[in-house]
């Protein structure tokens, strides 16, 4: 006898997103499914939300070995959605290299679509196995911000990169007409590669040079361009490394009596923490996307910078709203 | 009878192929220092790291980075394009984005352009007898959309940037010169124009850099990325040293520098 229920077409970490906008103009999820290990929650709408905020979540915080979450958004024609985390996604250790955690994101973006993905880093665990691959496709008026991070573990633990492997990729596919061939813009690889247990030699310890946490972030689109725009010219205006300081004792002490703008108080604060906390950082414009990438010693040093910016120059949650910087401020 | 000396772990020198003697020839002319590729203008990052990491800078740590850095990031574009040469308009475009910095991407470029002008002014007239026909199609196609269009206006890419890896992965393959044989010699010139830079960069004199290049380290080192890299797809390839895109990124930073 066939079984008179429909075949069960759910798949354990699969979920899906659908934004779409309203008549009234404002964004709404049409469709939100997913399946354990993957959580997906939504605020209820509010009346002038910006964009739709998602929050994506693990059970217990985290994957465990072998855990696959693959997860599909559409942001459909001017739809904005952000997505945030409540707290580090945690890999936990898999009892072999071949029990591979895996997450992917497949996102669309359609006409003047956006979307916002600043979560928490991910936090891979002594032993841990992970795979990320996130790919985006938009049309040339769509907008997205995207940052990726990875810390070095449980440093509370004394966990330092002590990872099995870690790899992430992004990339971001531009479509020029609906229904075309995507071109690929960016594909931004990181591969981790862990010691093998026996090793004594600490070799990815020794590559990650004290950094505590390493991030990429990636803007492209119309809305994110004054972002990209203030960073990029932040960047160009860090002081030069080894430069000297030529003025006289007179000049020093004129220039010290200057008020600064609040701009420049905002920068010259921003400058003593990253020299605080060991912030390296790089910008560029890659193939009409801009790349930010930054490491710093520890994860709260990575945040404060990369907070800062963001913050300092607004347009995030301007357009996105405020929750959309929840993991960042 | 007396015992030979054994073999090298993997006998790169082995002259497999039918075309022999014209590819031995070309592989001296391409592993040669003297190939006006421009690449003694850079310095891969080393003087950028130095400027970070004055005064624990360590040469020989920097150069395991830079090995594993650049094998990762470049190696499998290079095997791709040397084994299927009609494919090199797709890898140069596929490995330009995957470039994430000003610096690096105009180092590519500029050693990439510098290769093509050599095959075009120097090694197309002498090709070997068995040359594949359709890889010099292929790269006579390439020349030409490289010539044709600097940047596309309404999307802003490049439809041809000449990167270094693909197009000696696809010029060694035509001149004879094994699969082996190229991963080899890449890595190798790799390492020499990073001893190069350090030389000149004062931190240690040509003896000592001579030194360094005949070790077993280096040469195991060679050989172990080469290894790890064979069979990396170039959706794969990536950034091994995360730091590594930083230091080069941050170059331009330095107030005052030798290298570009």
């Amino acid at each position: 006898m066939t079984s008179p229920f429909p075949v069960s077409s759910s798949a354990p970490g699969e979920g899906q997103i659908v934004v779409e906008i309203l008549p009234h103009g404002i964004s709404a999820l049409s469709k939100i499914t997913f399946q354990y290990p993957l959580k997906l929650i939504s605020p209820s709408p509010a009346a002038g939300q910006k964009s739709v905020l998602v929050f994506l979540l693990t059970y217990g915080g985290g994957l465990v070995g072998g855990d696959q979450v693959h997860l599909t958004i559409d942001v459909k024609p001017d739809g904005k959605l952000s997505i945030v985390t409540q707290g580090h996604t945690k890999i936990f250790k898999s009892p072999t290299r071949d029990v591979i955690t895996k997450q992917r994101l497949h996102v669309t973006l359609q006409d003047n679509a956006a979307l916002c993905l600043l979560p928490d880093p991910v936090q891979p665990f002594e032993g841990s196995v992970y795979q990320q691959s996130q790919t985006f496709t938009l049309v040339n008026t769509a907008s997205l911000c995207l940052l990726d991070w990875v810390s070095a573990g449980r440093t509370a633990r004394g966990e330092d990169w002590d990872l099995s492997t870690w790899s992430g990729r992004n990339e971001v596919w531009a479509l020029a007409e609906p229904g075309g061939k995507p071109r690929l813009l960016l594909r931004d690889n990181v591969i981790l590669a862990g010691d093998l247990e026996d090793s004594k030699d600490k070799g990815l310890r020794k590559k990650m040079q004290q950094m505590g946490i390493f991030g990429t972030l990636v803007l492209r689109g119309p809305l994110v361009e004054g972002l990209a725009a203030f960073i990029l010219n932040e960047f160009a205006t860090l002081p030069r490394i080894g430069a000297r300081d030529f003025r006289s004792q007179d000049k020093m002490n004129e220039d010290s009596g200057i008020t600064l703008s609040l701009d420049e108080k905002w920068r010259q604060t921003r400058l003593a923490q990253e020299k605080a906390d060991t912030v390296l950082w790089s910008a560029a414009r890659v193939r009409g996307c801009t790349v930010v990438k930054f490491g710093a010693r520890t994860v709260e040093g990575g945040r404060v910078f990369i907070g800062s910016l963001i913050k300092q120059e607004g347009s995030i949650s301007q357009i996105f709203g405020e929750d959309s910087i929840l993991c960042i401020r | 009878m007396v015992r030979g000396a054994s073999l090298p772990p993997v006998s790169l020198l082995t002259l497999t192929g039918t075309l022999t003697s014209s590819s031995h020839h070309f592989l001296l002319l391409l592993s040669d220092s003297a190939l006006p590729l421009g690449s003694f203008a850079f310095s891969s990052g080393l003087e950028s790291y130095l400027a970070h990491t004055r005064p624990k800078s360590s040469f020989p740590a920097f150069l395991n980075f830079s090995l594993s850095s650049y094998a990762s990031t470049t190696l499998p574009f290079v095997l791709a394009a040397h084994r299927k040469p009609i494919d090199l308009i797709e890898l140069d475009d596929t490995l330009d984005a995957a470039i994430m910095c000003t610096v690096g991407r105009r180092a590519s470029v500029a050693q990439g352009r510098a290769l093509l002008s050599i095959w075009d002014r120097s090694f197309s007239s002498a090709l070997p007898a068995g040359a594949s026909a359709a890889a010099v199609a292929a790269l006579k196609d390439f020349t030409v959309l490289l010539r044709a269009t600097s940047s596309n206006i309404t999307t802003g890419l490049p439809t041809a940037s000449a990167h270094l890896g693909p197009l000696f992965g696809a010029i060694a393959g035509i001149l004879g010169i094994s699969l082996r044989q190229a991963a080899y010699v890449f890595m190798l010139s790799h390492v020499k124009a990073l001893l190069s830079a350090a030389v000149r960069a004062s931190m240690f004199g040509p003896y000592h850099a001579q030194k360094m290049l005949a070790s077993v380290e280096i040469q195991e080192g060679i050989l172990k990325v080469i290894e790890q890299e064979w069979n990396t797809n170039i959706e794969d390839a990536g950034q091994s040293v995360p730091v590594m895109d930083l230091w080069i990124g941050r170059h331009e930073m330095l107030y005052s520098r030798i290298f570009n």
